[in-house]
């Protein structure tokens, strides 16, 4: 779709002149906007370059990201892994050795499909991003239109490649998605407290799509791991400032297992009003994503509870930094940037998602020889492995990464004026993940209770 | 053909029942030309968005409605998104579900199903008027809201995609067209459904619907013993004003192929069709257009220069209420305040010194005399 | 599900906890609407600067006296130290209240009512971004206040798991609905208020200035407004959007109340508080359309709302 001005205000003037010839000025005029319908939309591959040498003309690249607000807690954690990358594949000397990356960052705010949009009219060649689930299945059938391939770094709504975009080309993601991670806390807490011990089951989650369908699979995956009952699910409102009544309703019910996909602030609020309520000694909470709090959770909230939190495909303190120097080297730069406390989960979806398409495009150069076209990359990046300092990823033929997932024990540590996980756990992706093509419900389905 | 007549001493032709003169017609022509040659200019600029406009157009098509009620019957709707909403989610309940591909089947959806929330909600909050009224179109609005949000059917917050079909999106004319054609042709939809909306509006705010409603606007009472059907009248009224929001939350959806709650159902949206209609001029018809794209435009470019861009909205907000009250078509209008105040400038250039003092003055004098009633508050008068 | 009975009482405080932050909110509103006749769409603002101001008021004050001395006396004096961060914090929300009503509002009485919302949603704008200004885009907290004052035992004593502070809050919150009522039924100043709510005009004629009337209620609901702040934000912490929700559930409380009914007001704010909290309790999906539900309800059965509108009695 790659359309230079030049040709496109040419043929328009050339069109406007005929038309203004056959039926006067007016009509050429209201007839201008058409131009858009009469050029031929579907040139040369964006992007693509017809082959030889590889220019040094610097990539632009768009990110699509919470910058502000409340989903900033995560959102900033993605630009900044992201940024981190770009900088360290630039300090290389870019794409290629030639082709550095320009990252142009926008907030994900209440127009998504606006930003991504105005990313493709300015011919990014590659997009990464959302973060949140319902931007992500908005953009993905755009990404699939616009062929400029997009890896995301969260939005890991489990339906997006078997309903939204069932058979998709050139949209990607690298995160692990929601069914990876709420198996891995169902797995976590028969690990931890026996599946005998488990009999009662609630739920306290986000009040939106993303809350609900993680109970939704939590209630799935536990009731054939375990004869649980589900005693009570709440869902307070984002940003809910009170959550008192749920505490009570779980103080109520005592459950064996409380389950959470509370983040960022919210899950502070409900910490601090659990404890307050003794909710600990009633229950044990495990959480999806309560480690994204990590920095932001204080250290008196945290005394005396009982939480384990998964931390999707990135944990910084796995490998222990002491023996795993990449670790070490990625924590100590992330720590040095700005509103990074500690880097969590979603920093590693931004720095992984800008590493899945770098190092494939550059597996890609190898073979080819030249710089490729967007649909060359994207059949490499199915498929693809790579190395982060999280470890081994590999994007499956689904387009959807499979990487180690980590849970833990959620700690607070004075040291480092921020949570911590203890006693860390690891899941294999094929422990959490449906194999290629199985969607996630069919396949909880057919595990054996 | 147009057909000429005489309006008060100045030649004027007559149309379809629309009587324009010869100054109106051009800026008609112009302003129709206008609206058709935009995807070209956005085309050549990099900060104006054809999306972006085109939302502004859709939002400002719900206020034209909006302001059938504002305008004559001097009743605040703050509920307005309630239909944009029901629209928007009837056209993609009907993508999703019944597998409905045609354009022109999704919008007959998306009005049936305006025209019967309005009907509801009209019986239920025309019972009241001033706040009250305001406050309960807002409750059912975010009634509609907190349903959206709940029901899994629809999505949640996540919202539906209007995807449907093998071709995975709306066909216009039975044909799947690419991305950026059917951003193009969806838009001249737009264009072409404004026009036929604001001449309808014209005709009935020419009629003696309009007159009646204008008495009921002005004096209840008097109207119900005059023999108008106060209630009847008023409830027709709304639901027009909900078929317009309807329509375009029908658009909205055909064009973004997603509906969210948060942009088409939350109070704000009510909130911004409202103020659209003001910030246009609600003493006009094509005022609330003009309102809902500078809006839109406004809030659109604002977070793209600023992080304070409600602050910037807000300004402007303040200044359209102490400057400009008639809104922007009704201040530029011969005899409007900008006309008179350029008129000021241009023979006395000495005279914006002056506008400068008095504003300033008149702030002092305000802060001055808030912080005596402070003292009053606080200390009693001594 | 079996609801034990002290769930079901914690259950029932917790919605009148909710429902007194509420009734501070919506408290102002009604009698700003019932006097002015203005729908303050900034409340939520004035709540939400309420809560940002009271977190550096409580750091302020915690910073002077310490951390909780043991003993009575030493919680004693940290409780009153906390009451008076709240009525500090209230207070610097009375000039606020004053410019608004004397700079911007009174100069639009006369006109439609339209302007009305379109100048307090203006002000509703810029009051979110002058925050974002000034304290930034992420949330900001308190932590000190909500463990210190939970670490003093009262519901324990009878047996009950129940926090302090939401204790606090009740007490706190009852005893201003005391002083509202006995304002407006006991002193002058709320007599002329009352007075001029009935008939502006013969208030007018008996000598009563109602542009400081109307000063003195809006700074009033102001002052109320940042109280409420000052209270809801020590278990949570404070966030630009955080006026949104209270703003539209104080809209539901008055509507349910009867437009300017200050007894409305506290009956629809616990009836909403403690619906809302049974909601959650028994059917935790219907948590956010509950309180449009019954006003929609109670609309149709009542038009006017429960108590009609204000002055005749508080």
């Amino acid at each position: 779709m790659k359309r230079t001005t030049t040709d496109h205000d040419s043929e328009g003037i050339g069109r406007r002149q005929l038309l203004s010839a056959v039926g006067g000025s007016a009509v050429a005029a209201a007839l201008a906007g058409c131009s858009t319908l009469l050029s031929d939309g579907e040139a040369a591959d964006q992007g693509g370059q017809s082959g030889g040498e590889i220019s040094d003309e610097p990539i632009q690249a768009g990110l699509l990201t919470f910058t502000r607000g409340a989903p900033g807690v995560l959102g900033i954690q993605a630009q900044r892994g992201a940024e981190l990358a770009v900088q360290r594949i630039n300090d290389a000397g870019g794409i290629g050795g030639q082709r550095e990356i320009e990252l142009d960052v926008v907030n994900e705010g209440s127009n998504p499909l606006d930003s991504y949009n105005q990313f493709i009219e300015e011919e990014k060649e590659v997009t990464f991003g959302p973060i949140s689930s319902g931007t992500h299945s908005q953009i993905a059938p755009e990404v699939e239109k616009n062929e400029v391939i997009n890896v995301s770094t969260d939005g890991t709504v489990t339906t997006l490649y078997e309903e939204t975009v069932p058979d998709p080309t050139y949209s990607f993601r690298f995160q692990n998605y929601d069914i990876m991670e709420v198996v891995t806390m169902a797995r976590e807490a028969v690990e931890r407290i026996g599946a005998d011990n488990i009999s009662t089951v609630a739920g306290v989650n986000p009040g939106y799509s993303f809350g609900e369908d993680e109970m939704r699979v939590f209630t799935q995956a536990i009731q054939k791991l375990t004869d649980a009952e589900i005693v009570y699910e709440g869902f307070p409102e984002l940003g809910a400032s009170d959550m008192a009544n749920h505490i009570t309703s779980i103080n109520n019910e005592e459950p064996d297992v409380t389950f959470s996909s509370l983040w960022g602030g919210d899950v502070t609020t409900f910490v601090r009003q659990a404890n307050a309520n003794d909710m600990f000694e009633n229950t044990t909470v495990f959480g999806t994503t309560l480690y994204s709090a990590a920095g932001d959770v204080p250290g008196d909230a945290l005394a005396g509870t009982d939480i384990y939190s998964g931390s999707r495909n990135y944990y910084w303190g796995l490998p222990a930094l002491g023996n795993w120097q990449p670790g070490r080297e990625l924590f100590d730069a992330a720590t040095q940037q700005e509103s990074v406390t500690v880097p969590t989960a979603h920093y590693m979806s931004g720095y992984g998602a800008v590493t899945a398409w770098a190092t494939a495009v550059e597996k890609a150069i190898d073979l080819l020889g030249t710089y490729p076209s967007q649909e060359q990359i994207a059949q490499v990046l199915e498929g693809h492995g790579f190395f982060t300092p999280a470890g081994y990823h590999n994007i499956a033929e689904d387009h959807q990464g499979a990487s180690n997932s980590f849970a833990g024990q959620m700690v607070y540590d004075d040291d480092l004026g921020a949570a911590r996980l203890e006693d860390v756990n690891t899941y294999a992706a094929t422990e959490t993940a449906p194999p290629p093509g199985v969607t996630g419900s069919d396949w909880l389905d057919s595990w054996s209770a | 053909m147009p057909e000429r007549v005489d309006r008060d001493g100045t030649p004027a032709y007559r149309f379809l029942g629309v009587e324009v003169t010869r100054r109106e017609a051009a800026f008609l022509v112009l302003g129709v030309v206008f609206l058709f040659v935009i995807p070209d200019i956005a085309s050549l600029s990099d900060s104006l968005q054809l999306s972006v406009i085109h939302q502004g157009l859709l939002f400002g098509f719900a206020a034209v409605g909006l302001n059938l009620l504002l305008r004559h019957t001097k009743l605040t709707s703050f509920g307005h998104a309630a239909f944009f909403g029901t629209g928007a989610y009837a056209t993609a309940v009907l993508a999703r579900y019944a597998g409905v591909q045609s354009v022109g089947l999704l919008l007959l959806g998306a009005i049936a199903a305006a025209t019967v929330m309005a009907a509801i909600i009209g019986v239920l909050s025309l019972r009241h008027t001033g706040l009250y009224f305001a406050l309960l179109t807002l409750a059912f609005g975010q009634l509609l809201y907190a349903i959206a949000l709940g029901q899994s059917a629809l999505g949640g917050s996540d919202g539906l995609p209007i995807r449907p079909g093998p071709a995975n999106q709306p066909l216009l004319f039975g044909t799947a067209f690419s991305p950026d054609v059917y951003q193009v042709l969806t838009y001249y939809l737009t264009v072409v459904v404004i026009l036929i909306g604001l001449f309808v509006m014209y005709r009935i705010t020419q009629s003696p619907f309009r007159n009646a409603l204008d008495a009921i606007g002005q004096e209840r009472t008097r109207a119900r013993f005059i023999g108008l059907p106060v209630r009847r009248y008023v409830w027709a009224a709304f639901v027009i004003s909900g078929i317009y929001g309807g329509v375009a939350g029908g658009l909205y959806a055909v064009v973004r192929q997603y509906v969210r709650p948060e942009g088409t159902l939350f109070f704000l949206r009510s909130g911004d069709i409202l103020f659209m209609t003001i910030l246009g001029g609600f003493r006009t018809l094509v005022g609330p257009l003009i309102g809902g794209v500078v809006l839109i435009f406004l809030q659109d470019v604002g977070q793209d220069i600023t992080q304070y861009y409600e602050f910037l909205t807000g300004v402007v907000l303040l200044i359209l209420v102490y400057g400009f009250p008639r809104g922007i078509v009704g201040s530029l209008r011969s005899g409007g305040i900008v006309n008179t105040r350029l008129g000021e400038l241009r023979r006395e250039p000495s005279v914006l010194s002056a506008w400068g003092r008095s504003a300033a003055q008149s702030l002092e004098r305000k802060v001055t005399e808030a912080m005596t009633s402070l003292r009053i508050i606080l200390f009693g008068v001594d | 599900m079996a609801v034990t009975p002290t769930a079901a009482l914690v259950q029932t405080l917790n919605g009148i906890q909710f429902g007194f932050i509420l009734f501070m909110i919506a408290s102002g509103l009604t009698v700003i609407l019932g006097i002015l006749d203005v729908l303050n769409l900034a409340h939520g603002e004035l709540f939400s600067l309420g809560a940002y101001t009271a977190i550096g008021v409580f750091g302020f004050i915690i910073g002077i006296i310490g951390p909780p001395g043991g003993g009575v006396v030493g919680t004693a004096v940290f409780v009153l130290a906390v009451l008076a961060a709240v009525l500090v914090t209230a207070a610097i929300l009375l000039p606020v209240g004053t410019l608004f009503e004397a700079v911007f509002l009174r100069q639009i009485y006369d006109r439609d009512q339209v302007y009305q919302l379109v100048l307090t949603f203006a002000l509703l704008l810029i009051l979110l971004d002058v925050k974002k200004f000034i304290w930034g885009d992420s949330s900001i907290r308190t932590d000190a206040v909500y463990s210190a004052i939970n670490t003093i035992p009262t519901s324990e004593l009878v047996g009950l798991n129940y926090p302090t502070y939401n204790v606090f809050v009740i007490l706190v919150g009852s005893a201003v609905v005391v002083g509202l009522f006995w304002f407006f039924e006991r002193t002058k100043t709320g007599r002329i208020i009352r007075a001029t709510a009935i008939d502006r005009e013969m208030a007018t004629a008996i000598g009563v200035s109602t542009d400081r009337v109307f000063t003195l209620v809006f700074a009033l609901g102001a002052f109320l407004a940042g109280f409420a702040g000052a209270m809801a934000v020590p278990p949570t912490s404070a966030t630009l959007e955080m006026g949104t929700n209270p703003l539209v559930l104080s809209f539901v409380v008055i509507v349910i109340g009867g437009l300017g009914s200050l007894r409305g007001a506290f009956v629809g704010a616990l009836l909403v508080g403690v619906i809302r909290s049974w909601m959650i309790t028994l059917y935790p999906p219907g948590e956010i359309a509950a309180p449009f539900a019954i006003m929609a309800l109670i609309l149709l059965v009542k038009p006017e709302g429960l108590f009609g509108t204000w002055g005749e009695t508080a």
